[in-house]
């Protein structure tokens, strides 16, 4: 991320527009989209799956995969909307994921027992190669980046 | 781990290089670029074809058959997905988008070959 102050200066005219329009899905946000839509479509895949065929095994492991794939959806699809709404929904579900990866990251960690079954933040997200602890904390910089109101971005709209 | 795999471990992170390389560049995305990501999907559709005449010749595939064509329906689409979205903005961050496909379909083949054996 630490390229970002780049984009300002090369985005084309048409991103400029965009930016005033208060909007996150251009530039490094379609990266971060992108990444969303695969943790979106694998954990929720995953979730079903589990649910499906072994719930009985592990109810808890299971409920919090599908918690967290529905987490992963309402991010991908609230940053890829524009408007101010939609930026709040973005921050609650970012924050959402990063509360969660730690919290679940730690409870794995320090009590495996209650968590026997992995999701995918088990272990802060070992399992995908800790990329859903990364995630969060990405989104929040992009986020606070086109945050709306702020200053840049009100240039840019005018 | 059979030659599928390795045929989507070779051409997936030539094509992730090619698009990081070209993205690290400031390129918008290129001919090069794009046919890197159709060169996964050429892979994938002959890892398709290849599946297909193996169940259909008799082999069985050892895990659960539906979660093996799932993730290769998924993979099959990403390629696609991602050239859409590259054609739709044209400037280096789709050259990452891009980039996230070879890998992304890497750990899919890699999960795919588990299913199969």
């Amino acid at each position: 991320m630490k390229e970002t102050p780049k984009v300002s200066t090369e985005t084309t005219p048409k991103n400029a527009e965009e930016s005033g329009q208060d909007t996150r899905n251009t530039g490094p946000g379609r990266l971060l989209i992108a990444v969303y839509a695969v943790f979106a479509i694998s954990a929720t895949a995953r979730a079903g799956y589990q649910i499906a065929t072994k719930f009985a095994e592990a109810p808890l492991a299971h409920v919090l995969s599908a918690f967290a794939a529905l987490v992963y959806v309402v991010a991908t699809i609230s940053l890829a909307k524009p408007g101010r709404t939609w930026f709040k929904v973005s921050l609650a579900a970012v924050l959402v994921e990063l509360v969660g990866v730690i919290v679940v990251g730690a409870f794995s960690l320090f009590d495996p027992v209650a968590f026997p079954h992995d999701t995918v933040w088990s272990l802060f997200g070992r399992g995908y190669g800790f990329v859903p602890l990364v995630l969060p904390v990405l989104g929040l910089l992009w986020l606070n980046k086109r945050r709306p109101g702020r200053a840049d971005t009100r240039v840019n709209g005018q | 781990m059979d030659g599928y795999f390795y045929s989507v471990l070779a051409v997936g992170l030539l094509s992730t290089v090619i698009c990081l390389v070209a993205g690290l560049m400031k390129k918008a995305p290129n001919d090069i670029t794009i046919l890197s990501v159709a060169a996964v999907e050429l892979v994938l559709l002959v890892y398709l074809v290849g599946s297909i005449v193996r169940v259909v010749a008799g082999e069985r595939i050892s895990g659960e058959a539906w979660e093996f064509w799932g993730y290769l329906a998924t993979a099959l689409m990403l390629p696609l997905g991602a050239v859409y979205w590259s054609i739709l903005e044209r400037t280096r961050w789709s050259n990452f988008v891009l980039a996230a496909v070879g890998v992304t379909a890497l750990v899919m083949a890699a999960r795919m070959n588990q299913i199969w054996y």
